[in-house]
């Protein structure tokens, strides 16, 4: 299915076709890695909704992006519970090793760093989610190898299509 | 040992599989409350429960479910709130994780009772596994007939969605998660008009939590009084307790309402870590009034931790040792709610920001005289005035840290610097 | 009714009331920002907390609803603390740049402060800056995003009132800001109702920016030229120099909204396209003289043609009492009946007359709109009358009116429609006849046996047909409400059938009121004083007072009062005066604000009529084409240099104020109707405005008793006494033939709607460029697609300009708004013949920039205009 085929589908789920805004951003987002304007336009195009509707909820929403994020985006958790379990040191031992700041890209695009809000997962903290999955018990030694599987699977992809496919399992 | 009702499925191998939750008995309430009773009936049979919310404010479910109008005019609606944000807990995504067709049971005979055809699951968006089980076992439901068109040779017909949230821990608060399913920007609804009457699209709905459904299929099966006999009878059965921060055994725990908080956190998560003593426990997630630790002979239920100032709320239970800072701890919550807050109303929004800025001040070792008069003048500010519970979690949160550790608050601003480093 | 005790007095309100408009009604004050009249509360700014006794937390008294024995109290020390405590909280991250905010002095937070705000803030930390700049959101709305208060009263009048639903909100908590889409607002009405609601100085007009502060204005409360609705504003003005409009919630139809024609669209008055000296044609050129030289120009060529016919043409945008005075000059100077007020259609009076008498409601809108069933016919209500529009959306979503749309253009407001019926243009006449017939078929012989007969007999049963279900579902509707209003665009006048369809739609009212439907009707007038142009009689076959000139008892108590003779006979109108020019049988016309050349149908028709007049006298504010025709050229003040009463469309007659001088050697319209009646040696009486209002409130019926100082700040209604509808019931009109061609009508568009507007350089500014609006599906058939340069071509002349596709377009319609003189639309138009057949296609590559080369250049006549050049 194409983009349009899969937000028309999730569309017919709701009575109302504003209610697909979220989905439908969910799904372009997966097809477009971020959301610039005109796939904003072109959501509300679709969905025929008015286009400040899906600019306000792709801006509300933490998970929706506007602005492009690396192939692997880093949300590690820094609530209370992963707080307590310290996770403030594991990214200061990300800044380190990526050589930027929470919020930053690194410049070979590979990985954006950023901090959450509770991930859900407290019973593993401190966690850190990347793509769809979560990595939990988290302490330097396997942050670090998690970072090298995560560059591998990059390694072994060459051009940029490939480097799309490598990202983390999605749907 | 307390047998585990609603984690009786967690360690059994597929155990979010259909062929695995039937072999258990899976569904045969469901099919009994199609063939044995009728909707009012399930209402009455909750009612007798005396289930409580476990989303958080404890609210009757039986009663909820009778506001709905029987007679609408206008399909009905029943939301089940999976969007779980509350920072420490943990609890629906291992149930939609590990036992997903519970809670489609659940959500079957729920809608059954108050008449409506469609149902929305709210599940935050991180939850890609949880997202994943739940909509397999919506799509083996449907195969099998318990979910879909005249359900088991009824006159029933329900049909259940996913919706996935997008990050943002307001979704949570049952209105502004209707305007979110709406397609708007999630805000809180005035109230009255209540969901029960007119919520999604204007039409009556029930919102209820991942557990508080997950309740509903033992209900049925083994009856009210079964449920009210485990727990103190004002807010009875068994419940989920999420364990993490400074404890040496977190994770998620079955055990029956009204359980001694010190029980919980010394003898069944083992205590604080080795060589640390407890400092406090926030006994319900964030918004819930932390407790120090002479406090914590309390019982787990809505009505003990509410007289003691505190509450239930999501059950997650967090734990922190006398290694903490606590000025750290609640500027970390306070930032939390600050993040979160939806904007909406001026004593969040606002007043949350200023607290931000003077307590990151007085953490870092810059806190000035009077810094602690202007977060009680804060508090005072926010607490009863901001629109929805968010704004209130947060000002009972830093009224609690206040009122237990101002001594470490004047440390901060007498030293300038944080004793803790 | 439920009694409640608030700070210890007690009052009965109605139930549902909340308790801040019950103690609005004490007289006691609690402070808002959220909060806004006609708006639904939102409740989150938490200014107005109330203590409310047996709960717990203060309540927003904005939303919380008084119950039968409630005691409030607004008076105590905690919500003295809370309302300082809420302020404290909003003025931590505002600016506090007051001195450059243009908001100082009218700002709502600022007047909080003072009343109830903490005279000292704690807040020692770094205010929250989002931008150090402001962002122009649009060439008229700029925002400061740091002032902002989060009342979110532009997001919602934006979407709910004005349905434009361009301003939004992003981000969540801290860093939620208003702002358009990607932030711009390029593509929204421009109406600036979300500035006027702003409480602070965050959404700015950019025209007025930096330019007063509000003490140093001169506010003039006044009506808007531009179409019939007739909204309120209030102009400010500094040393003479127009400034801005603002609008306020107490008065008038508008309660506070304006669309963008009248928040910015009054800049024409400073327009540097005046005529500043009288001009008179010497050796075929107009050239600038004095008013004396003028004058005895004037005098000569007067008697030179005293002997011929004579004709007038006045502005339905006139003060009523400007118009008066031009027909009773006209009549008694010129004796002649000659006269017309519409330079754009005729208006068949035999039919109109009793239609407007029988059923036209001089209510309040709002009245008028609180039945349960609207029914809009004709125009686009959204372009043409945007406030009577947000009126109609209001009803709609928030009173549940049925509102139910019949016309030809699409339009904005469809959306909230329960039903659209879709016309072909021209087949409006067979649309409203198959809705009259299925009203008397679904109503069945019951109760209204005979009449019903009567219309079946008459229009021929339900033989008309339209070939679709919509007159069916639109009587349906019709018949479940219980009082229906019909709402009728003027637009319809401009149909070649014009006289069908208002005969149709005398049916369909007689119809409605048989059936106890009580109807309410009134016109939707697209110019200022349309229905005052009426009422004064600036028409060949009525009086002043809509009598006909037939009338004897009529006509000689007006020839009574003004002491000379009417003649007796009707007159011709404007199509039957040019014709008559025509033929060279004109002596002198007379034309008063009006540009016939640029908008009666057939340019080189009208071209020609004028040419042949023998004088052609034109009285006019700006250089329209028509004045590059005349012989002599009399400079008049313009809209807000002389002051007056328009009566709107509601039939509500509002002071029309002064606030500026005639600029340059303009004089006012009545000195020179004056100037002009002494050039025959008469002497018009009375001559002053006061005066002249006395004389309609004695001799005009629907005006009789009013007084100017009785107008006060909403103004006064007129009253008509609806007299019965007489004779049979029209027959049914032939059944429209189907359309094989394209079809184009016209009419206004959002930021024009005549040649005021196309001087105001603001909404020049906000405008589209020229364009034509075609459906998707004609458009894919020609191979066009949007902004494409097309060519339209009639029998007659041909445009260019750029292609708008649009989506809720029907097929067979092409749409060219009318006010845009560089296309000049009436080329291609043919007299009597509307709509008008055409085909459009792609303009040649060679032609794709602009407009082409024009077949006239514009200005002719005007040799050299040293008085008008900037
Ligand atoms: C700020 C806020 C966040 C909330 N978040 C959640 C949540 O994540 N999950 C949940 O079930 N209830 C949450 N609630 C409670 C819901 O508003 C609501 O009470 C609950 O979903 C009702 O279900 P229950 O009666 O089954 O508990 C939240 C409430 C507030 C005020
Ligand atoms: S308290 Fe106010 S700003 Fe905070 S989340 Fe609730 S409504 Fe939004
Ligand atoms: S606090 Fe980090 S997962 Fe909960």
């Amino acid at each position: 299915m194409n983009m349009r085929e899969k937000i028309e589908a999730a569309a017919a789920r709701y009575p109302d076709q504003r209610s697909a805004i979220m989905p439908a951003l969910l799904i372009a987002q997966k097809d477009h890695g971020h959301l610039p304007g005109p796939v904003l336009e072109e959501v509300a195009d679709i969905l025929g909704v008015e286009r400040i509707w899906v600019y306000e909820l792709a801006t509300f929403y933490t998970l929706f992006h506007t602005e492009p994020v690396g192939l692997f985006h880093l949300q590690l958790c820094d609530n209370l519970s992963c707080m307590l379990r310290r996770s403030e040191d594991l990214l200061r031992h990300l800044e380190t090793v990526l050589g930027i700041e929470k919020g930053g890209t690194t410049p070979d695009g590979l990985f954006t760093l950023s901090t959450v809000e509770c991930l859900g997962a407290c019973e593993m903290a401190p966690v850190m989610q990347v793509g769809d999955d979560y990595h939990g018990d988290l302490d330097i030694a396997r942050i670090d190898a998690l970072l090298d599987r995560l560059r591998a699977t990059a390694g072994q992809a060459t051009g940029a299509a490939d480097l799309a496919a490598a990202a983390p399992p999605g749907e | 040992m307390f047998e585990p009702v609603l984690l009786r499925n967690m360690d059994v191998p597929d155990g979010h599989l259909l062929a695995t939750y039937e072999a258990g008995g899976g569904y045969q309430a469901l099919a009994k409350a199609l063939r044995e009773h009728t909707p009012d009936e399930i209402v009455d049979l909750v009612k007798q429960s005396n289930l409580r919310g476990r989303g958080g404010a404890g609210f009757p479910t039986g009663m909820k479910w009778s506001f709905v109008p029987k007679r609408a005019g206008k399909p009905k609606y029943l939301c089940c709130n999976a969007d779980e944000g509350e920072p420490g807990t943990f609890k629906d995504r291992i149930i939609m994780e590990r036992d997903p067709h519970q809670l489609i049971e659940g959500m079957a005979i729920s809608a059954y009772a108050i008449g409506a055809e469609t149902a929305y699951v709210y599940i935050r968006g991180e939850y890609v596994l949880a997202i994943r089980r739940l909509e397999q076992a919506i799509a083996e439901a449907h195969e099998k007939g318990y979910l879909g068109t005249r359900i088991l040779g009824s006159d029933f017909s329900f049909v259940v969605h996913i919706h996935c949230g997008a990050g943002a821990y307001i979704c949570g608060e049952e209105t502004a998660m209707l305007d979110s399913l709406e397609g708007k920007r999630a805000q809180p609804r005035l109230k009255p008009p209540f969901p029960a009457v007119e919520g999604l699209y204007a039409s009556p709905t029930a919102i209820n939590n991942v557990e508080t459904l997950a309740c509903v299929p033992h209900i049925l099966a083994r009856g009210p009084d079964w449920f009210r006999g485990i727990g103190p009878d004002k807010s009875p059965g068994p419940k989920l307790y999420c364990l993490s921060g400074q404890v040496r055994k977190p994770g998620l725990y079955e055990l029956p309402m009204g359980i001694p908080l010190r029980e919980l956190v010394e003898d069944h998560a083992g205590g604080p870590p080795p060589g640390r003593k407890i400092k406090a426990v926030i006994p319900g997630g964030v918004s819930a009034p932390l407790i120090p630790e002479c406090g914590l002979d309390v019982g787990m239920d809505f009505d003990s931790l509410a007289a003691a100032g505190s509450m239930l709320g999501s059950a997650g239970v967090i734990v922190i040792d006398d290694s903490t800072c606590m000025v750290k701890v609640a500027t970390r919550i306070i930032e939390f709610f600050h993040h979160e807050s939806c904007g909406k109303c001026t004593p969040c929004r606002e007043g949350l920001n200023w607290v931000v800025k003077v307590l990151r001040r007085v953490e870092a070792g810059q806190g000035a005289p009077g810094d602690l008069e202007q977060l009680e003048a804060l508090c005072k500010g926010i607490f009863g005035n901001s629109f929805c519970a968010l704004g209130d979690g947060a000002a009972m949160g830093l009224k609690a840290a206040l009122a237990h550790f101002e001594h470490e608050f004047v440390a901060h601003i007498e030293e300038q610097r944080c004793p803790f480093h | 009714m439920v009694s409640v005790t608030i700070d210890e007095q007690t009052l009965e309100v109605e139930a549902g009331s909340t308790v801040l408009q019950a103690a609005e009604r004490l007289g006691i004050e609690i402070p808002t920002f959220c909060y806004l009249k006609r708006l639904p509360a939102l409740a989150s700014c938490r200014m107005c907390l109330v203590e409310i006794e047996g709960q717990r937390r203060l309540q927003p008294s904005c939303a919380t609803a008084v119950t039968d024995g409630m005691v409030v109290r607004t008076n105590t020390p905690l919500i003295d603390e809370t309302r300082s405590s809420m302020l404290d909280m909003l003025l931590a991250n505002h600016p506090l740049d007051c001195p450059i905010c243009d908001k100082g002095g009218e700002c709502e937070l600022q007047d909080q402060v003072m009343a109830y705000g903490p005279r000292e803030s704690r807040f020692r930390d770094a205010k929250r800056v989002f931008h150090s700049a402001d962002i122009r959101l649009s060439p008229v709305i700029i925002m400061n995003v740091n002032r902002c208060i989060q009342c979110q009263r532009c997001v919602r009048m934006c979407e709910d009132v004005v349905g434009a639903v361009a301003l939004g909100t992003i981000e969540k908590g801290m860093d939620t800001a208003v702002t358009g889409f990607e932030g711009s607002l390029a593509s929204c009405d421009q109406c600036g109702n979300c500035v006027e609601v702003c409480p602070v100085g965050a959404l700015m007009s950019f025209p007025y920016r930096y330019k007063a502060r509000p003490w140093d204005l001169v506010e003039t409360d006044t009506v808007c030229p531009h179409c019939g609705t007739g909204c309120q504003l209030t102009v400010g003005a500094r040393k003479g120099e127009f400034m801005r409009v603002r609008s306020k919630w107490e008065h008038g139809v508008n309660r506070e909204t304006l669309c963008v024609r009248g928040r910015f669209g009054l800049d024409f008055v400073g327009s540097r396209d005046r005529i500043k000296r009288p001009m008179i044609r010497r050796d075929g050129a107009l050239v600038p003289v004095s008013w004396d030289v003028a004058g005895d120009y004037l005098r000569r060529r007067l008697s030179a043609v005293e002997s011929k016919a004579a004709g007038g043409l006045a502005s339905p945008r006139l003060p009523n009492e400007v118009l008066y005075q031009f027909q009773k000059l006209m009549r008694t100077v010129f004796r002649t009946n000659n006269i017309d007020c519409s330079s754009r259609w005729s208006t068949p009076f035999e039919t109109l007359g009793p239609l407007v008498a029988g059923f036209y409601t001089r209510a309040p809108l709002e009245e008028v709109i609180g039945n349960d069933c609207v029914l809009v016919v004709g125009g686009n209500v959204t372009d043409e009358n945007p406030v009577t529009e947000y009126l109609l959306r209001d009803a709609a979503r928030r009173r549940q009116t049925t509102l139910i749309m019949l016309s030809a253009r699409p339009s904005r407001l469809d959306a909230d429609a329960r039903a659209v019926v879709r016309v072909a243009p021209g087949a409006e006449a067979a649309s409203l006849a198959a809705v009259a017939a299925a009203l008397v078929a679904g109503a069945g012989q019951n109760s209204v046996g005979e009449v019903i007969a009567d219309i079946d007999a008459t229009t021929g049963g339900p033989a008309a047909t339209t070939g679709s279900d919509g007159p069916d579902r639109l009587a349906a509707l019709l018949l479940k409400g219980r009082s229906v209003t019909v709402l009728v665009s003027a637009d319809l006048l401009r149909l070649s059938e014009a006289r069908a369809t208002l005969q149709q739609l005398t049916n369909l009212l007689r119809v409605l009121r048989v059936l106890g439907k009580g109807p309410a009707m009134q016109f939707l007038f697209d110019r200022a004083n349309q229905l005052g142009a009426w009422d004064m009689g600036v028409l060949p076959a009525v009086l002043p007072g809509l009598r006909p000139v037939g009338d004897h008892a009529a006509r000689t108590a007006l020839i009574r009062a003004w002491g000379a003779e009417i003649p007796p006979e009707p007159g011709a109108d404007l199509d039957a005066m040019l014709a008559l020019c025509d033929k060279g049988r004109v002596g002198a016309l007379y034309i008063v604000g009006s540009d016939p050349l640029m908008t009666y149908p057939d340019r080189g028709f009208v071209k020609r009529a004028l040419d042949a007049t023998d004088l052609l006298i034109v009285q006019d504010t700006f250089l329209t084409d028509t004045v590059g025709l005349a012989d002599v050229v009399l400079p008049a003040a313009g809209y807000g240099e002389e002051s007056g009463t328009f009566t709107n469309n509601e039939g509500r007659i509002q002071a029309v104020r002064k606030f500026r001088e005639p600029a340059f050697e303009a004089r006012g319209n009545l000195a020179i109707l004056d100037f002009v009646a002494a050039l025959r040696n008469q002497a018009m009486q009375p001559s002053m405005q006061g005066e002249i209002f006395r004389e309609i409130a004695r001799l005009v019926p629907a005006y009789q008793g009013l007084t100017q100082d009785g107008l006060g700040a909403d103004g006064a209604f007129t009253k008509a006494a609806p007299g019965p509808p007489a004779g049979a019931f029209f027959a049914s009109p032939p059944a429209p033939n189907a359309a094989d061609r394209l079809m184009l009508v016209t009419g206004n568009c959002l930021f024009h709607n005549g040649y005021l507007s196309e001087r105001s350089e603001i909404l020049n500014t906000v405008a589209d460029d020229p364009y034509v609006e075609m459906s998707a599906w004609d458009a894919a058939q020609l191979c066009l697609s949007d902004r494409d340069q097309v060519v339209v071509r009639s029998a007659q002349g041909e445009l260019r300009a750029q292609l708008k596709v649009n989506r809720h377009f029907p097929p067979g319609l092409v749409f060219v708004p009318e006010n845009y003189r560089d296309l000049r639309l009436n080329s291609l138009m043919r007299r009597g013949e509307y709509p008008c057949p055409v085909e459009v296609q792609k303009a040649h590559a060679a032609f794709a920039t602009g407009v082409g080369a024009r077949p006239e250049s514009r200005g002719q006549g005007i040799a050299e205009l040293p008085g008008s050049s900037p």
